[in-house]
């Protein structure tokens, strides 16, 4: 804990009162109950969700990050702000990893007014730009929660009854500055079906507490950083629709990747319809997606054809968001002594083939991906990060 | 018999019904007192006797009379006791007297025999009232004591001419009492014997004073008794002055301590003895009980009000999380003590420490911080010295700033502005003092108080005479320090204000106590259980900072989510945990240990 030579003088970062972490909880202590709590919520969260619930998979995201005086307090490390924007690069390549024909935009607000970071996009290299270019800006006055969310409202009315229109903000302060009545906005909001989601770096204010309840999302306040980062990737699941949200059948395309080379007499080298208003390299290339309706030329997909309006995925894609409706079972904890069949113990298979089979039945259910070990043929999963914690799947 | 329909009814309901049969609401209200299996009402109705006798002079023995919110039960029954005469009321008299002998004069030309019939009607409502008394049927009147009765009343105030002459010689005489330059303080005997003395009126008459009144008012059919209010205070006054020789003084001061410069000539006769107003209730029904949240220390109250209790009994909150931390802060960032004491209210360092914590506070709390300071004046003081010091500009970058005055309206006002910053996210302050309608009345539930901070201890102002006579009083009747009672009295209302934020069981809120002496033991062990429990032996003597860090950390325990079932078998229980055997055990366990 006091390995950081750079960081700011002790009477900057408040005290850490190192002795508490270690409280003995047999009394019946304050932590251990909290923890407890989240720990409960957690199995819940994981352990329901298995009915047939439709989900809201096009998902139009924008997220509002709170550029406020309070997000330089250094109650994050380094601060708030660049802590928060570290965790949103992460949570942008999520999202866009389990839901591949969504979209997200960013908007920050400071100084009673909002402003858009990004636009709404499917594509995350921008977002990945703008939000690393944005660690350097100050964070100045009180942000307009009013105003952010009009902001947004303003895009999210404009798009189709079958999305899923969301709203997620990350709210550091504990006061905002509103030209007008807030409540008449929650009523708006809930008349277009957008959903807003909080999640607060303070403290729990009211007026966060009416949104989310209003529109049917949820509000989370964080507790340090490991627990921003857990509700952070809570949202990056789709929600289930709501069941006034008309479902109706989308027209997409799947066009053919066409690699032409250099021998070939057609092949004419060409702009990317998306290079027209990007300031980026204008990259001449020779292959590409060409939409099957207008044949007009993109370099990557998911992505909506500006010149027709048509959806373009390929087939991944649409698995990738698949797998959400049909998730894996549910492990059963089974005590190791009464488990009969074969078992792996750790130390032996990492010797035979160097493949973890440690298991932790929530981390199989977020980033898992079943892999057949190459050497025993025994199939297993894999993970990013693990816990210690040894739970035998019942499938093998 | 009256057919009022079984149901729970409040006035208005009482009136509309009354407005729909076409009855008088007001008879309707007290003779539904009469019928009503629970009569809910203020403790005026019960305790001050010249209510009492109108209202409920006909409850039966065998009610059980519950007082809740009694932490101030024997403020209440010395206000109910205590009259307080200044020139205004002696000149608006005056007019009352006059207007009295027109009316009188008026009706002797027309109707003699009214006069007449009512002094033949007074004697017998005297009697009237004795035989009730012996038949246990009403409850007795403490201004009217047992022994007139058995007399006559004096032929000096018999007929209505010679009582309002009798009322005009005292008059006079009160108002030559207050034409002085000094502070007096004497006794009741000691009065009565200077009125004989100056203007030869007798004790006898004095006593019928009030009763003598009222009868003649009604007999003259003055409809609107509110102009005579007036005279009234001083028939009371006068049948108290000869009645009760004890537990009484009278402070005659011809200005007010804070503004010498203005004569503003006051007689204060103060009961100084709880008990005497609470005695009738005591010894009149068969259950009583006292209750109060912060009802502590226990065993001053049976000393004051002079009664044995048959159980006492204090319990504890169960609750399912710690919602409430309260925090002692002491010392500012830079060490120097935090206290209201006296001598250093003027200290430019304690000042501008108060402002850092409530700066600080402003800052992580989130929606409603209510702050009370000790009295009108100290506020007033703070906060020209923090608007000077730029403090007060930093704090409203955090919150909005409202503050309470002596003004009803302005307060109201300032009320519905805070709690609709509150909703609407701009979150507030509001500043008020420790024994003003605010810490009495109003309830800061949820968002409208997730703070509250109290500056310094609130001890009344202890130069006040009457407040002196009071203690000398206690101690020599009931052997209480004057030191004790004062710090009791103190830590009773700062327990009534920080109590005002925790209103359930899902609600949380900081309760912090801005100075040093709350760390005392003699302090610190006056407060009700419910708090002292949760104040850890590491949250004694803080400082900015650390209380800071304890209540961030605090706020964001409380906002993770807390749904019902996290509190089923602790704090909220079903029917059948309710009735199983653990329970039941559990249940006879602590009636036993009370």
């Amino acid at each position: 804990m006091d390995e950081e030579p750079e960081r700011a003088k002790r009477w900057e970062g408040g005290y850490e009162r190192t002795w508490e972490v270690l409280k003995e909880d047999e009394s019946g202590s304050l932590k251990a109950t909290v923890e407890d709590i989240l720990f409960q919520a957690k199995r819940k969260r994981v352990f329901e969700g298995h009915g047939q619930v439709r989900l809201g998979m096009m998902r139009h995201l924008f997220v509002i990050i709170d550029s406020s005086r309070s997000m330089e307090d250094q109650d994050l490390k380094p601060n708030r702000l660049t802590s928060t924007l570290k965790l949103m690069e992460f949570f942008v390549e999520e999202y866009f990893d389990q839901n591949p024909i969504s979209q997200i935009g960013i908007i920050t607000t400071k100084n009673k007014r909002a402003e858009k970071l990004t636009d709404l996009a499917g594509n995350p290299k921008k977002h990945l730009a703008a939000l690393k270019k944005a660690v350097d800006s100050t964070c100045v006055g009180e942000p307009s929660l009013y105003n952010s969310l009009n902001v947004a409202m303003q895009t999210l009315k404009h798009m189709p009854a079958h999305t899923s229109k969301e709203i997620l903000v990350i709210f550091s302060s504990l006061t905002t500055c509103d030209p007008a009545n807030i409540y008449e906005l929650i009523k708006t909001l809930n008349a277009l079906k957008i959903r807003v989601s909080v999640i607060g770096l303070s403290a729990e204010v009211r007026v966060c507490t009416i949104l989310t309840r209003e529109t049917g999302g949820s509000y989370n306040v964080i507790l340090d950083e490991s627990h921003f980062k857990e509700l952070l990737m809570l949202h990056v699941k789709p929600p289930p629709a709501s069941s006034s949200s008309e479902c109706s059948l989308i027209r997409m395309g799947f066009p053919q990747h066409v690699i032409a080379s250099m021998s070939d007499q057609d092949a004419k080298p060409s702009f990317s319809m998306l290079h027209l208003d990007s300031t980026g390299e204008p990259g001449l290339t020779l292959g590409g997606y060409y939409c099957p309706q207008c044949r007009a030329k993109y370099t990557e997909l998911p992505v909506e054809c500006k010149v027709c309006g048509l959806t373009l995925v390929s087939a991944p894609h649409l698995a990738r968001s698949f797998h959400h409706l049909f998730p894996l079972e549910a492990f059963q904890e089974t005590p190791l002594e009464e488990y009969e069949g074969e078992r792996y113990l750790l130390a032996w298979h990492v010797k035979k083939c160097s493949a973890w089979s440690v298991i932790s039945s929530y981390m199989t259910h977020c980033t898992a991906v079943l892999a057949v070990c190459r050497l025993t043929g025994h199939p297993d999963v894999r993970w990013p990060d693990y816990k210690t914690s040894v739970y035998f799947s019942t499938r093998n | 018999m009256v057919p009022i329909p079984p149901g729970i009814y409040n006035l208005d309901d009482l009136k509309d019904f009354g407005r729909r049969k076409g009855w008088c609401p007001y008879f309707l209200a007290r003779y539904a007192i009469l019928h009503a299996n629970i009569v809910v009402y203020s403790y005026h109705y019960l305790l001050d006797p010249k209510i009492a006798d109108l209202v409920s002079k006909e409850l039966t023995k065998k009610s059980v009379v519950v007082f809740d919110e009694a932490h101030n039960i024997d403020n209440v029954c010395i206000d109910s006791m205590s009259v307080n005469i200044t020139r205004r009321t002696l000149d608006r008299c005056q007019t009352n007297v006059e207007t009295l002998q027109n009316t009188i004069s008026r009706i002797k030309e027309t109707d003699a025999a009214k006069l007449r019939e009512e002094y033949r009607r007074l004697v017998e409502g005297l009697k009237e009232a004795n035989v009730a008394r012996e038949t246990d049927m009403y409850l007795s009147n403490p201004v009217l004591p047992d022994e007139i009765l058995q007399e006559a009343v004096p032929g000096s105030i018999r007929t209505a001419e010679h009582f309002v002459g009798f009322i005009k010689r005292f008059l006079e005489y009160l108002k030559a009492r207050l034409r002085i330059h000094h502070v007096v303080q004497e006794s009741a005997p000691q009065f009565l014997k200077d009125i004989y003395e100056k203007v030869c009126i007798d004790r006898k008459p004095l006593r019928f004073c009030a009763e003598r009144l009222r009868s003649l008012l009604r007999t003259l059919e003055i409809a609107d008794i509110a102009d005579f209010s007036a005279i009234t205070l001083i028939s009371h006054f006068a049948t108290l002055v000869s009645t009760y020789s004890k537990g009484f003084t009278i402070i005659i001061e011809p200005f007010e301590d804070r503004t010498p410069t203005i004569a503003n000539p006051v007689l204060h006769f103060s009961c100084m003895d709880p008990s005497i107003a609470i005695k009738p209730v005591f010894g009149r029904f068969q259950s009583v009980i006292i209750t109060s949240g912060t009802l502590s220390p226990l065993d001053i109250y049976p000393r004051i009000l002079d009664f044995h209790p048959v159980t006492t009994a204090s319990f504890t909150m169960t609750l399912a999380r710690t919602c409430l931390c309260p925090l002692i802060v002491g010392r500012g960032n830079d060490q120097v003590a935090m206290t209201s004491k006296f001598e250093t209210r003027e200290d430019f360092a304690v000042i501008r420490n108060y402002g850092n914590l409530l700066l600080e506070m402003s800052a992580i709390v989130p929606d409603g911080i209510v702050a009370f300071f000790t009295s009108y004046i100290y506020m007033e003081n703070i906060v020209a010295s923090w608007y000077e010091q730029g403090i007060l500009e930093n704090i409203q970058r955090n919150k909005l700033i409202f503050i309470e005055t002596q003004d009803a309206a302005e307060t109201s006002m300032a009320l519905e502005k805070y709690q609709e910053a509150c909703e609407n996210g701009r979150g507030a302050i509001l500043l008020s003092v420790a024994r003003g309608k605010v810490s009495e009345g109003i309830d800061f539930v949820h968002h409208f108080g997730r703070a509250v901070i109290m500056f310094g201890v609130p001890y009344v102002y202890t130069q006040s005479r009457i407040l002196k006579a009071r203690l000398e009083y206690l101690r020599d009747q009931f052997q209480i320090r004057e030191n004790d009672f004062l710090t009791f009295d103190a830590m009773r209302h700062a327990a009534q204000c920080v109590g005002r934020a925790i209103r359930g069981k899902t609600d949380y809120g900081l309760m912090i106590f801005a100075d040093k002496r709350y760390a005392r033991a003699d302090k610190r062990g006056k407060l009700p259980r419910w708090i002292q429990e949760h104040l850890t032996d590491g949250s004694l003597n803080l400082t900015i900072d650390e209380t800071v860090q304890l209540a961030k950390h605090f706020l964001r325990q409380m906002a993770q989510p807390f749904r019902q079932e996290d509190q089923l078998g602790l704090s909220l229980l079903t029917l059948e945990q309710l009735q199983s055997e653990d329970m039941l055990q559990k249940i006879a366990q602590i009636a036993q240990q009370a």
